[in-house]
């Protein structure tokens, strides 16, 4: 193959189209995060999820209606316009 | 004293204000204004300097802090909707102390939109209205920008008030009432100055915002001065005025917005005449029906209210006749935007649908809101139980969309930079219209599915009701969706938006002197308008190397 050839290969290899670090980090985070509880549900079949499992019964009685996913809804809504008005007002 | 002698002699200090504003106060007329100058800014101290003072810069606080009080008014209100079907809701917060109930969820969520968001979001329009009008510039950016955080601070003790109304053994209610009036004359006094620096007459939409600024305060003087304020009478025509206080701001706000954004000029001065005339002298449906809010305000003890039948028939009268300038605002505004032709110029740009769909739902609203006041009035009370969503709808399908449309029509003048997103911005609109008012419309008919029950005295919980206003609170969270993206899209736009002098194109086609224009506009309405002739000559660039000139039309 000639020297032209594997330069335009390799060009076409590079991709120009690169999705951004934060899309790559939070989607290996949510597959690594899949696996684990997966593994863990086949290695250890009657067990609780460590840490997870002690801390969860102090919500009880808590997050007991429908509004608090509501609310949780609103809550990243306001921390999104909290973080709006901090990086806007940091940004360069 | 009577309901109509306390009208009459609110007729007559309006009056007097007004003569007062237009003619000065004879030879005090520049003492006071230099004395008002100093008490705004140099009597405040370094405090004065901790704000900017650039032009414009006090529209565009008061008009971000409005546009984020519509969160979490709609988030209040909505939880008080959710509470409305499943009162055990919030149960856990009582372990903090806390145990809000759908009553007083829903109170300090009207209160919220009113004072937080519509109030601010009127009173920031009007800092950009009133000296454009006038064609002068505000008296004191620093002032009003300082005051804006002020009024926020008053919305945070009311929202406090409204579900713990005493702390300590203090009546938390008279001091956001303080806190709200210092903030408010400092404003009027500010618009006062503004307005006798103008250079020109100024039109109608900027003289109903200083009334309207002003009849709040000067009713609640003149029914402590004729007595009426002890009574149930008095306490409950002080809410209905603070109704037309708020309209009439909405009416100039509107008027305004609906020219600026469409680039028409206003359809109809005599309507906006009728407008501002009409709201003063009848009686506003808008508000709350009872007058306790009122007392509350003012911290003194609410009267039963027991009209007399004089009471009761001047009232009726007064507020069938409040249609009358509802119905010429509401003609106005549709008209203007629609100008000569049967199009809207441009009804994708942020602020126009808002405007449009408060102007369309003004009057049905106010006719619904007519029935259930002469019903309290008249003491038959068959329709109160409609009353709660009756007032709801009007605040999230008139008050909010008129204010916010109108703030976002003037954004870009004021903040020199457009919103962020023209998309986001429809997206924030629809999600909050029909929001509001599809889940507002279910809540009615699950009160009317109880009216019912109630009159045929079944005792059974009404299930179908309670099915009802789950959808009722679902569909409302469209609403709070909606002000996250509409906050969002102002506070990103402020700081990255388009710049307002990039996107303003010059027109340079030459129009005869009749045609007003308020902005750019486009040769369609212009040849609509039979200003224009279609006989423009169109030059192919590559067939001359002349430069280009402006087309004659």
């Amino acid at each position: 193959m000639s020297d032209d050839g594997s330069t335009l290969i390799g060009e076409f290899l590079q991709g120009e189209g690169e999705p951004s670090s934060s899309w790559v980090m939070l989607v290996m985070g949510f597959v690594s995060t899949m696996v684990f509880l997966i593994l863990y549900g086949i290695l250890f079949p009657s067990s609780d999820l460590p840490v997870i499992s002690s801390v969860l019964p102090v919500f009880d009685g808590v997050f007991d209606s429908g509004i608090w996913f509501f609310i949780l809804g609103a809550m990243i809504g306001v921390f999104a316009i909290l973080g709006t008005m901090l990086t806007e007002a940091t940004s360069e | 004293m009577g309901l109509i002698t306390s009208m009459a002699v609110f007729w007559l200090a309006i009056l007097v204000v007004f003569i007062l504003v237009n003619r000065g106060i004879w030879v005090f007329t520049d003492v006071s204004k230099s004395m008002s100058m100093f008490m705004l800014e140099k009597a405040l101290g370094p405090l004065i300097d901790f704000v900017d003072g650039k032009h414009g810069s006090a529209a565009t606080t008061w008009i971000i802090q409005g546009a984020i009080w519509i969160v979490p008014a709609s988030i209040i209100t909505f939880c008080g909707l959710w509470l409305s079907h499943d009162p055990e809701a919030l149960h856990s917060l009582s372990s903090w102390g806390l145990n809000p109930t759908s009553s007083s969820l829903i109170t300090s969520g009207f209160l919220v939109a009113v004072y937080g968001s519509v109030g601010m979001l009127l009173i920031g329009s009007s800092m950009h209205i009133v000296p454009e009008l006038g064609g002068t510039t505000l008296a004191t950016e620093k002032n009003a920008t300082l005051m804006s955080f002020v009024w926020t601070l008053a919305v945070i003790v009311m929202f406090i008030a409204a579900n713990k109304p005493e702390i300590v053994g203090i009546r938390i209610m008279p001091v956001a009432t303080l806190l709200t009036n210092l903030a408010l004359i400092a404003v009027i006094v500010n618009m006062l100055l503004t307005a006798a620096s103008r250079t020109k007459k100024m039109p109608l939409p900027a003289w109903m915002m200083i009334i309207g600024m002003i009849s709040a305060p000067v009713s609640i003087v003149v029914l402590a001065i004729t007595g009426s304020l002890d009574s149930g009478s008095g306490q409950w025509l002080a809410t209905r005025i603070g109704g037309t206080a708020f309209f009439l701001m909405m009416s100039g706000a509107i008027l305004y917005g609906a020219s600026r954004g469409s680039g028409n000029p206003l359809w109809s001065r005599s309507l906006a005449a009728v407008t501002m005339v009409g709201a003063i002298l009848t009686i506003n449906p808008s508000g709350l029906i009872e007058g306790e809010i009122a007392s509350d305000f003012l911290g003194i003890s609410t009267a039963a209210f027991e009209p007399s039948r004089n009471d009761i028939v001047a009232g009726s009268f007064l507020l069938a006749l409040s249609l009358i300038p509802i119905i010429a605002l509401s003609a106005n505004v549709l008209a203007t935007m629609r100008g000569d032709d049967v199009f809207i110029e441009n009804p994708d740009s942020p602020g126009m649908p808002e405007i449009n769909l408060a102007a369309f739902m003004a009057v049905p609203i106010a006719i619904g809101g007519l029935f259930v006041l002469t019903d309290y009035l008249t003491g038959t009370n068959e329709l109160t139980g409609i009353h709660t969503s009756l007032v709801l709808m009007g605040v999230w399908v008139v008050f909010v969309p008129a204010s916010l449309g109108s703030a976002l029509s003037i954004f870009p003048e004021v903040s020199g930079r457009h919103v962020l997103s023209v998309n986001r911005s429809r997206w924030a609109f629809w999600l909050m219209a029909g929001g509001a008012f599809s889940g507002l419309a279910f809540t009615m008919m699950a009160d009317f599915s109880d009216m019912a029950l109630l009159e045929a005295a079944v005792e059974e919980e009404n299930s179908t009701s309670n099915r009802i206003r789950v959808l009722g609170s679902v569909l409302f969270y469209g609403t709070v969706l909606g002000s996250i993206y509409h906050a969002l899209n102002i506070i990103s736009g402020s700081f990255r938006g388009a710049l307002a002098s990039e996107g303003l194109n010059q027109s340079s086609t030459s129009i005869s002197s009749p045609y007003k224009l308020t902005k750019e506009t486009t040769v369609r309405k212009i040849l609509a308008q039979r200003e224009g002739k279609l006989d423009t000559v169109v030059i192919p660039e590559s067939s001359t190397d002349l430069s280009g000139n402006a087309t004659e039309i």
